[in-house]
């Protein structure tokens, strides 16, 4: 199995990696850049907890081929926080009380960012279509959704 | 996770090229929402496990959605959301706009492709049913040449195409519906967001002075190859819609599913489910208000 180089740019850092082609996305930020924010719960693409976004729009990290990333840009929950300061999504969720066992939550917040990016003020309908890829076995989702209602409008 | 050499190409040329030497050791990674699964399902030893994954992701001429003389021509490689959201589909094929924004979650559909969810082969695919009411051809290229087909006819038996591993799938095309053409999508799943269809239902009804000029019904996940049924279309042609003939179609429906595809342990549940499900679809192509109670 021939290495293959990749080009790729994680939350603003430029990296140029020679890794196994058949590593998935996941394995490179967990495994090879150490970003362990973004986890696997399930490795087929139906709890969304591996959810990050690829040039501004949410995926499934455990069904992408790192491979597939060449000099695409990638965000990962550990990108969220600038020089110290949460992002508004992170303060919400802690505020309202929706991470309780915090498994789901990078994945859901990688979700909720990607909604609040395109969708500045969604209503509770959209919020729910926006999340419903990504599923949380603790909270009942109510918590979630109200913080994602509590962060619109002061995401910058 | 099986070892492959992993290759990179920007232009169907190369994709042509290197499938005609390669192809049967060599398997496609466009969006990779089926193809990972997949993968991570083979051992070592397997026979299915490729040598080779060819990643064509980067080919940008597969990607457009384009009027083309009448037609709408959608790239291979164009993703679910894109179709969903596109003012084209949604005006002109607005069955197969509604089809691909069900398929997964945002997460799939974002990078999942139409000419994935197409070879993929899965009876229960999604945005299937919708292509076949729209009577749609596909065009394979290889180094040899190049095919055109109905769509409907490319599926063998469940999860198998007829593609040759030195060909690619090029483009997808169907005529844009007429004005006033009605369409629906229903999908039966075991929960409102990324799930399987259990069941799915694709209608186009073409209506000329209230009589039905042309109509077209495609099931999914309903017989082994995706199909229009005509013997309940053939209820509906040249008539007035009623409710009653609308029942008659959905019953035609789960006659031909039982014909083809024989008694089944799933056949209790998915008769009634599919008769109700084709009446539900045409009633909603049609505007027809729903009752509280099936008659």
């Amino acid at each position: 199995m021939k290495k293959i180089v990749l080009k790729i740019k994680v939350n603003g850092k430029k990296y140029r990696l020679k890794i196994n082609p058949n590593f998935r996305l996941l394995d490179l930020l967990r495994d090879q850049l150490r970003l362990t924010g973004t986890k696997e719960g399930c490795g087929i693409g139906e709890c969304g907890a591996c959810t990050v976004m690829i040039d501004g729009s949410p995926i499934n990290s455990c069904l992408v081929l790192a491979g597939q990333c060449e000099g695409k840009e990638v965000l990962t929950i550990e990108g969220l926080e600038v020089e110290g300061k949460l992002h508004p999504l992170q303060e919400a969720f802690i505020n309202q009380g929706a991470v309780q066992c915090g498994f789901c939550t990078p994945g859901m917040i990688m979700s909720a960012k990607a909604l609040l990016d395109h969708n500045p003020q969604p209503s509770e309908e959209e919020i729910k279509e926006a999340i419903s890829g990504n599923i949380c076995r603790c909270t009942g989702y109510r918590q979630i959704v109200e913080a994602i209602k509590g962060a619109a409008g002061k995401s910058g | 996770m099986i070892d492959f050499d992993f290759i990179r190409v920007k232009t169907l040329d190369k994709a042509l090229k290197f499938l005609q030497e390669k192809g049967s050791v060599t398997r496609l990674l466009a969006g990779g929402t089926d193809l990972l699964i997949e993968l991570r399902g083979l051992t070592l030893d397997d026979p299915a496990a490729p040598r080779y994954i060819l990643d064509i992701s980067g080919i940008e001429e597969l990607k457009d959605i384009r009027e083309a003389n009448g037609s709408l021509s959608i790239g291979p490689l164009t993703p679910h959301s894109k179709i969903a959201s596109s003012k084209l589909v949604k005006r002109y094929a607005p069955c197969l706009a509604q089809a691909c924004s069900t398929i997964g979650a945002v997460q799939h559909r974002t990078v999942g492709t139409i000419g994935g969810n197409i070879i993929n082969a899965s009876p229960a695919a999604d945005s299937v049913p919708a292509l076949i009411v729209l009577d749609a051809e596909v065009t394979f290229k290889s180094a040899k040449g190049e095919r055109r087909s109905l769509l409907k006819d490319i599926f063998i038996k469940p999860y198998q195409t007829n593609i040759q591993p030195d060909e690619l799938l090029t483009e997808i095309r169907f005529e844009k519906l007429p004005e006033g053409a009605k369409t629906s999508f229903i999908k039966l799943g075991r929960r409102n967001a990324l799930a399987i269809a259990r069941m799915n239902i694709a209608t186009v009804v073409i209506l000329k002075e209230k009589i039905v000029k042309d109509i077209r019904i495609s099931p999914g996940s309903t017989t082994p190859m995706p199909d229009r049924i005509r013997i309940a279309e053939e209820v509906l042609l040249g008539k007035v819609p009623t409710k009653e003939l609308i029942l008659t179609a959905g019953q035609k429906v789960s006659e031909e599913m039982i014909r083809r595809s024989g008694v089944r342990w799933s056949t209790p549940y998915k008769k009634p489910v599919i008769e109700a499900l084709v009446a539900r679809a045409l009633r909603q192509a049609l505007g027809m208000e729903e009752g509280a109670i099936e008659n």
